[in-house]
């Protein structure tokens, strides 16, 4: 396979197109955090649109994270291998554009946790550093869903 | 606009990241990391894929550093973005227990079939 590029020797393998589609459906659910202290993120709910997924962030009690963060499309969707679209280990990214930050948000699958990374950016000189935050959140149980 | 776009930031002590770090996991997918100090807020990032007969140095890139709390003057994690051409590779990285803790966010653009992919890795300090 001498055109075959690859960054890692793991990327070795050359496969049949197109790519499989990303099993989206197991990142689907309404996500709550695990931790009953307040945090950056209190809730994460996730719907499958197509071939995409809409995210909507609910502050989790910390500033100046605000109570709802609307929603955002899925700009890359990440299987947990590359040999198939299985998202049992996948993850997916989004951004969002919130008053005075800009935020990259990174979440994958880990062992049923949905761990949700935020990169904070103030958009201008602010007494604030920016943040990194990783925290972790679990699928609803039925009664516990909200409408 | 996107963190590796950013043209503010609070200056914080990079002391935490900088250094040569090397995988825990002797066959795992990137071999190096290399953090070196940058323009304020940010670090030099070098990182160097396991591939035979040698390593695959992917490049330099600056990454924006951030702190784990707001009020912190510590840097802690930082974001780099590799483009290989075929691959874009988005390394988050974050500092715990003096363990660089790194996923990467693999996509490609070529037409090997592979699927994007999610990894996650973990690297110790050689040298700062």
């Amino acid at each position: 396979m001498p055109d075959l590029e690859i960054a890692r020797e793991s990327e070795r393998m050359q496969l049949a197109m197109p790519r499989p589609r990303v099993d989206i459906e197991r990142m689907a659910g309404q996500w709550l955090k695990t931790n009953d202290k307040p945090q950056w993120i209190g809730r994460v709910d996730v719907a499958v649109d197509g071939d995409d997924l809409v995210v909507q962030v609910f502050g989790g009690g910390e500033a100046p994270s605000p109570s709802d963060w609307g929603t955002a499309r899925s700009e890359i969707l990440y299987a947990g291998t590359m040999q198939s679209g299985d998202a049992l280990a996948g993850a997916f990214l989004c951004h969002y554009e919130l008053p005075g930050m800009s935020i990259e948000l990174q979440a994958n699958l880990n062992l049923g946790l949905l761990v949700v990374a935020t990169y904070v950016t103030f958009r201008e000189q602010d007494a604030l550093a920016n943040r990194f935050t990783r925290e972790f959140f679990r699928i609803a149980e039925a009664q516990e869903a909200d409408a | 606009m996107s963190a590796t776009e950013t043209e503010f930031s609070t200056a914080l002590d990079l002391s935490v990241l900088l250094g040569d770090w090397r995988n825990t996991n002797q066959r795992g997918g990137i071999a190096r990391i290399v953090c070196a100090p940058s323009a304020d807020g940010f670090v030099t990032v070098q990182c160097f894929g396991r591939t035979e007969p040698e390593p695959r140095d992917w490049g330099t890139v600056e990454a924006p550093v951030f702190a784990f709390t707001f009020d912190s003057e510590q840097a802690g994690a930082f974001l780099a973005v590799f483009d290989l051409g075929f691959l874009e590779v988005r390394l988050q990285a974050n500092v715990k227990a003096g363990v660089l803790v790194v996923a990467t966010f693999n996509r490609f653009s070529d037409t090997s079939g592979r699927s994007n992919y999610f990894e996650r890795e973990f690297f110790y300090r050689t040298s700062r």
